[in-house]
C-alpha cells in the first residue's frame, strides 16, 4: 500500500520494521516496570524486608544475562532467512527460541533466501505470531479458574503437608527430564541441517539430519551441578554470603566455559 | 454496591488487561508489515501452517501454563507468558531467587518474588537484545565464532545441572526415581527424549510427583 517495492530484502530489513521491532520492545518494557512496581507495593504491604526485594533483583539480573545472549544468538540465527527486525519482536513477545524455529521451519517450507518472495514472509511472519499464542491464550481464559479450583486447594495446608512438598517434586521432575535429554544425546543426536537460517528439507520433504551423538552436554550439566557445590562450599566456609546472587550464572558459565574448552580439544 | 476486589482478583484482573492488549500487540505487527507492504498472505498456505503448528504448539502452551503457573502466581504467569522464554529463562530464573528469599510457593510473600524476579528478568533480556540489535554489526562474529558456539549450544544443560544440585540435594530422595527414569529412558529411547523435552518434563513430573507421594506417605522423608 504505502511501499512501493517488490523487493523482500528491502522489506525484512526496512527501516519501519525497526521501528515496530522498538515499539513491541517499549511496550514489554513498559509492562514490565508496571508490574515491577506492583511487586514491590505489594512487598511494602506485606513489610517484607528490602534485603529480600534486593536480592530477588540482583539474582535475576546475573541470572538472565548469559540465557538471554542465547536468545540474541537465535535472532542472529533466524536473521539469515528473515532479517534482523522480525526474529527480534518474534523473540521479544510469546516467542521461546525453540518454538519459533520450528515454527519458521514448518511456515518456510522449502523457501531459502533466494528463493523467498514478499508474500512468504508475510505468511511466515502471520503463522510465527498467530501459532504462538495458545499458552498465552489458554492463561487468559482458564488461569484463574484453575488457580481456584487447584492450585489453591494444593498450596494450603500445614507446614509439612505433601502439597508443599509437590512444587518441589514437579520441579526435580523438570530437572531430570534436561538430565535425561542431556544422557541421551549421547547415544544419538540427529541435528536438523540448518542453512540461512531454516531447516533444509530433502526431495521427499522430509528434514536433511546428521547424527551428531555427543558427551559435552552431560559434561556440561555436571560440571555446572559440581561448580555450584563448590560454591556452596564457598559461601558457607568462606562466609562470602554476597556471591549467593551469581552462584547460579558462574556455575553456568563454568558449564559453558567446560563446553568450549572441549570444542577447542576438539570435542563437541 | 461495588464489589471489592481482593489483591490476588485485582492482580488477575491487570494480568488479564495485559494480556489482551499483549496479544494484540503482538498480531499487529503482522497486520502492519500487511498494510505497509501492500501484500498479504497466501492464506491456503497460512491455514496449512497454522494447523501444523498449533498441532504441536496448543498442547505445549496448555501444559506450560498447568505445570509453570504454580511456580510463578497470578501477576507473574500472566507477565512470562507474554514475555516468553518460559522454560530457558523465567521458571529458572524464579526458582533461584525462591531459594535465595527463601519463601514458600503459595504465599503472598512468592508471589511478590515471582513477579519482581520474572519483570527484571524480562527487562534484562530486552536490554540485551536491544543493546544487541544496535550492536550487531561489531558483535555478530564475536557471537558467531565457532569457538563460542557450543557454550550456547548447551546453556541449558548449564542451567538444569546448576539449578539441580540445589534441588536434587535438598530433597534427595524424591530425586531417586526421576533420575532413574530420565537416564533409562534417555539411554532406551535417545531420538524420543530430546526430541520432545516438553513431553519428557510432564511424563518425569508425574514419575516424580508419585514416587514422592509414596515416600511421603510411609514417611520415608
Amino acid at each position: 500500500m504505502f511501499l512501493a517495492t517488490n523487493d523482500v530484502s528491502l522489506l525484512k530489513e526496512a527501516w519501519w520494521m525497526y521501528l515496530l521491532g522498538g515499539l513491541v520492545t517499549a511496550f514489554i518494557i513498559l509492562g514490565s516496570v508496571y508490574f515491577g512496581i506492583k511487586g514491590y507495593q505489594q512487598a511494602k504491604e506485606l513489610k517484607m524486608p528490602q534485603a529480600t526485594i534486593k536480592k530477588t533483583v540482583i539474582s535475576s539480573i546475573s541470572f538472565s544475562v548469559l540465557p538471554s545472549i542465547g536468545i540474541f544468538i537465535g535472532v542472529i540465527t533466524m536473521a539469515g532467512l528473515l532479517g534482523i527486525p522480525l526474529p527480534w519482536i518474534r523473540l521479544s513477545v510469546v516467542g521461546a527460541l525453540h518454538y519459533e524455529l520450528m515454527a519458521v521451519s514448518v511456515a518456510s517450507e522449502g523457501i531459502t533466501v533466494a528463493t523467498m518472495t514478499m508474500e512468504n514472509f508475510v505468511t511466515i511472519a502471520f503463522a510465527m505470531t498467530i501459532s504462538i499464542m495458545w499458552g498465552g491464550l489458554f492463561a487468559l481464559f482458564f488461569f484463574k479458574k484453575y488457580q481456584a479450583k487447584v492450585l489453591n486447594k494444593v498450596t494450603s495446608g500445614n507446614e509439612r503437608s505433601f502439597g508443599k512438598l509437590l512444587f518441589d517434586a514437579v520441579f526435580i521432575g523438570m530437572i531430570s527430564a534436561y538430565l535425561g535429554d542431556a544422557f541421551a544425546k549421547i547415544f544419538r543426536y540427529d541435528t536438523k541441517v540448518v542453512v540461512d537460517g531454516s531447516y533444509v528439507i530433502d526431495g521427499q520433504g522430509n528434514y536433511v539430519l546428521e547424527d551428531n551423538r555427543t558427551f559435552v552436554p552431560i559434561i556440561v550439566f555436571l560440571s555446572a551441578m559440581l561448580f555450584m557445590g563448590f560454591l556452596d562450599l564457598l559461601i558457607k566456609k568462606a562466609k562470602l554470603k554476597w556471591l549467593e546472587n551469581f552462584q547460579l550464572a558462574l556455575s553456568m558459565l563454568f558449564g559453558m566455559t567446560i563446553a568450549v574448552l572441549l570444542g577447542i580439544g576438539g570435542i563437541y | 454496591m461495588k464489589k471489592i476486589l481482593s489483591v490476588n482478583d485485582l492482580m488477575h484482573r491487570r494480568g488479564r488487561i495485559f494480556m489482551v492488549i499483549g496479544l494484540s500487540v503482538m498480531l499487529m505487527v503482522p497486520i502492519l508489515i500487511w498494510l505497509i507492504s501492500g501484500v498479504g498472505p497466501d492464506g491456503g498456505k497460512l491455514a496449512l501452517a497454522i494447523l501444523g503448528l498449533s498441532l504441536l504448539f496448543l498442547p505445549g502452551g496448555i501444559i506450560e501454563v498447568i505445570t509453570y503457573a504454580p511456580f510463578l502466581g497470578t501477576g507473574a504467569t500472566y507477565l512470562a507468558f507474554i514475555t516468553g522464554n518460559l522454560v530457558n529463562l523465567k521458571i529458572p530464573c524464579v526458582m533461584n531467587a525462591r531459594e535465595l528469599t527463601k519463601t514458600e510457593i503459595g504465599t503472598p510473600e512468592n508471589e511478590v518474588v515471582a513477579l519482581i524476579s520474572v519483570a527484571v528478568s524480562t527487562l534484562t533480556t530486552v536490554s540485551i537484545m536491544t543493546v544487541g540489535v544496535i550492536l550487531l554489526i561489531p558483535l555478530r562474529p564475536v557471537l558467531e565464532a565457532p569457538i563460542l558456539q557450543p557454550a550456547f549450544n548447551w546453556v541449558v544443560s548449564a542451567l538444569f545441572g546448576a539449578l539441580g544440585y540445589k534441588y536434587y540435594l535438598r530433597n534427595p530422595k524424591f530425586a531417586i526415581a526421576p533420575i532413574f527414569f530420565s537416564l533409562l529412558l534417555g539411554f532406551l529411547a535417545p531420538a524420543f527424549v530430546y526430541g520432545n523435552v516438553l513431553i519428557v518434563v510432564v511424563i518425569m513430573a508425574v514419575v516424580s510427583v508419585l514416587f514422592a507421594k509414596l515416600i511421603y506417605d510411609r514417611k520415608w522423608v
